[in-house]
């Protein structure tokens, strides 16, 4: 009796040390799976824009949504004249390509505080840098590096300054805030070592967010009507001392958020 | 004599939308409900001002793929079948309704608007509308302008001057074809500038463009006169900014005219409201329920209880709202012109779809508001920015902000993560394009090579629509602009590879020719 209680607590502790080994062992598949992503495969798209957290692979690019049930969406191949449509139909969507070859980064201007960058990495190329870091390689972070470039002609080194972002879940796009309007930016992807050494991927294109007030700059042949600037409803409460840019300025932030039009509600289509 | 101007400008757009393949398609739609609630309403209004004799200046933006589908043989036709159905279903809508009289009359008044759409659509114009629009800009009354080719988003393919190039040439030759002489302005997609436009702006003999008011506010040097006189960029390009006052009065939800309780009530179309069974056979052939274009209740308040519609006390509305726009802008004219050194010019632009279709009394609104400024109303008058070019021909040099009036001021509506991945790919096919057209040399008309080279042109112009990336936001009709997107894109990089590898599918192409039809004359060398 006492041998079969004993057995049954020794198949019992095997179980656990079972157990715990597939754990321990799915998290160094995963640890894995995520260096040989990072480096070798970057198929996410996520960033700190799109929420919910994604699987790694899922790209939720290019995926169909699925169709509610009854859906009104129609039949990709050409029907038989004169017969009418099938209710529903398995939509027949071609895919795009998930790359095009290239190593390179598109940098863009989303309003004035706020820029859109994306790209596309070629593996043999980091793994070209990432042989060249050799045994940093594997403590190194894609980092995306936004230089301040207004009215300089960039050469890598004369930024007014910049900072980092870390590039995290294999995404291939970023939602960069700078709050700087009227300035000039530029962008490096590459990787950065813990002692500092940044190694460039590729860089972008330069940029220039626009003013987010009125201009500074006045012609003296056409001198501003500053009446005109004070068309504003949320000029109220503004001290008298405020130049009209300043007023103008914080008038028409609030305007501009407010959202200026309802345009919107005026397309050509079906109510929701 | 007047103190300053009104300029009055409406722009007509609906993305490209045309099936063949399907014997209909639910949003061709779109374009049959904007003619008859809005293309052929203003039509009338329009008509019936200048048989009165009354003097009155629109401006109006007509998009490239609107005008394509308004000449199209395939939509014309289905826009009579359209029309004949509706035309039916008033006529069952009268005798179902003949105990109810106070919606009987409003059958009588639906199958009289029907039966006008018909005429002025099949007879009158002979099925292209936009030979009324050519004979209004010949009248003098109404000035076209033109619009991106496919209705691109400038700012957001600005890295690529060969792209935008192809937008605004495409645009600028399809207007010439269907107007018969070079537009003069410019109505930017989204109403969204971008600086590095001007130049090829100035290569196509284009005068004017308009922008959201920062556009023009925030421009450097500060402009001397706010919005109310253009401003000339570096190019010679005349920028006027959109006034936001009179925007406002017409298009917010919570203050605006339409969205008064006398109007009639865009949400409660009798597609939705009937029998089933009795209203399916007007419905597409998913069966699922749409518009019909019959609404018989009125606003009322914010109440699912809604009384019925009255035609009578909603045209009194429309007149008193008419009345109450025009004060708000002497006044506001009083003002500016009082610190002014010029006359003022205060521009109001509209979607053109908001009259009639949303705003179903919005085009009888516009006939009040011009005949009393020709009547009673002398501090004021219309004019399109062009004639004001001519009397003001030196304005202050100044270059635009880049700017929209989407949501925020700026790009946020079109570069958002519900639709920012389609840019990696429209770049990526733009710089193929232009590539395309470097490498290969312009050959003979028909050949093979040369047809797909001008197809993957329309294929990435209509990839481009700004109106897919829209949608993806609106969160409504997803699919189809989701659709829409990849399959431009797919036809496009299927042609690109064909080309290159010297193997073009002759039937495949022939296939997407026929559907993918607008810029039937294009050429591609555009984006060289």
């Amino acid at each position: 009796m006492d041998k079969e209680i004993l057995k049954e607590i020794f198949l019992l502790v095997l179980e656990i040390i079972k157990a715990f080994c597939e754990i321990l062992w799915k998290k160094i598949k995963g640890f894995f799976c995520l260096i040989w992503d990072r480096f070798f495969g970057v198929t996410n798209i996520s960033s700190p824009e799109r929420g919910e957290e994604r699987e790694w692979g899922d790209t939720g690019e290019d995926t169909w949504p699925v169709a509610p049930e009854g859906s009104r969406v129609r039949a990709e191949e050409p029907q038989p004249q004169g017969k009418r449509e099938g209710v529903v139909y398995a939509p027949v969507i071609p895919e795009l390509p998930e790359d095009y070859g290239d190593n390179r980064m598109v940098l863009m201007v989303r309003d004035p505080e706020c820029l859109f960058a994306y790209w596309e990495l070629r593996k043999d190329v980091l793994g070209n840098i990432l042989n060249a870091l050799g045994s940093m390689a594997h403590s190194a972070k894609t980092v995306l590096r936004v230089y301040d470039v207004t009215d300089v002609i960039f050469n890598g080194n004369n930024a007014h300054n910049y900072f980092d972002i870390e590039i995290t879940g294999g995404a291939q796009s970023w939602y960069v805030h700078t709050g700087k309007p009227n300035r000039s930016f530029c962008a490096d992807i590459g990787f950065l070592t813990p002692n500092g050494t940044f190694r460039l991927i590729t860089r972008s294109n330069l940029v220039k967010t626009p003013p987010a007030g009125v201009s500074g700059v006045v012609d003296e042949a056409w001198m501003c009507i500053d009446a005109l600037y004070e068309e504003t409803p949320v000029t109220e409460g503004f001290g008298s001392s405020e130049s009209v840019r300043e007023k103008a300025h914080k008038g028409w932030q609030e305007i501009i958020k407010e959202g200026v039009s309802s345009f919107e509600t005026s397309r050509v289509s079906p109510p929701a | 004599m007047e103190k300053g101007y009104l300029s009055f400008i409406l722009h007509a757009h609906l993305p490209f939308v045309r099936h063949p393949e399907h014997t209909e398609f639910f949003e061709e739609d779109w374009l049959f409900e904007a003619i008859t609630e809005t293309y052929i309403p203003l039509i009338d209004v329009f008509n019936k001002l200048i048989e009165d004799g009354v003097d009155f200046r629109v401006t109006m933006s007509i998009s490239p793929p609107l005008v394509s589908m308004l000449t199209d043989p395939l939509l014309q036709s289905r826009y009579i079948r359209y029309i004949e159905k509706r035309i039916e279903f008033a006529e069952k809508e009268i005798e179902r309704t003949r105990h109810q009289p106070e919606f009987n009359r409003l059958a009588l008044m639906y199958h009289g608007y029907f039966a006008n759409a018909r005429y002025i659509f099949a007879e009158k114009y002979r099925r292209n509308l936009v030979t009324a629009f050519k004979k209004f800009q010949e009248a003098g009354n109404v000035e076209i302008i033109t619009c991106g080719a496919t209705h691109g988003y400038f700012p957001l393919m600005n890295h690529n001057v060969n792209a935008m190039r192809a937008q605004i040439h495409v645009a600028v030759k399809h207007y010439e074809k269907h107007f018969g002489r070079q537009p003069c302005g410019i109505w930017l997609p989204e109403c969204a500038y971008e600086p590095e436009l001007d130049k090829i702006l100035q290569e196509t003999g284009i005068r004017f463009l308009i922008t959201e008011t920062h556009g023009i506010l925030f421009a450097s040097p500060r402009p001397k006169y706010g919005v109310y006189a253009p401003i000339v960029s570096p190019s010679g390009i005349a920028a006027f900014g959109r006034d936001r006052e009179s925007s406002k009065q017409v298009w917010s939800v919570s203050e605006g005219y339409p969205g008064d309780f006398f109007y009639r009530e865009f949400y409660r179309d009798v597609g939705y409201d009937l029998d089933y069974d009795y209203v399916s056979p007007y419905l597409h052939g998913d069966g699922k329920r749409s518009n019909i274009g019959i609404k018989y209740y009125r606003i009322t308040g914010k109440t699912d209880q809604k009384e019925p519609y009255c035609p009578e006390k909603a045209l009194d509305k429309a007149a008193e709202h008419a009345g109450n726009f025009l004060f708000n802008r002497e006044k506001q004219i009083e003002h500016l012109s009082a610190v002014m050194d010029r006359k003022p010019i205060v521009v109001a632009p509209y979607d053109a779809e908001l009259f009639g279709h949303w705003w179903f009394e919005g085009p009888r609104w516009i006939d009040f508001l011009f005949r009393k400024m020709a009547s009673d109303h002398k501090a004021i008058s219309l004019i399109t920015p062009l004639e004001y070019l001519e009397k003001y021909p030196v304005n202050q040099v100044s270059t635009p902000s880049l700017s929209s009036w989407g949501y925020k001021g700026y790009h946020e509506y079109w570069l958002n993560e519900s639709n920012d991945w389609v840019y990696r790919h429209l770049h990526k096919a733009a710089e193929r394009m232009v590539e395309l057209a470097k490498t290969y040399p312009q050959r003979g008309e028909n050949s093979l090579q040369n047809r797909a080279l001008n197809q993957a042109a329309r294929e990435l112009l209509l990839a481009q629509s700004s109106d897919w990336a829209f949608i993806m936001k609106t969160g409504d009709m997803v699919e189809y602009a989701t659709k829409r997107t990849k399959e431009h894109l797919f036809r496009f990089t299927k042609l690109y590879d064909d080309i290159r590898s010297d193997k073009i599918d002759a039937a495949w192409l022939s296939d997407i020719e026929g559907k993918d039809n607008i810029f039937s004359d294009i050429g591609y060398h555009i984006f060289q």
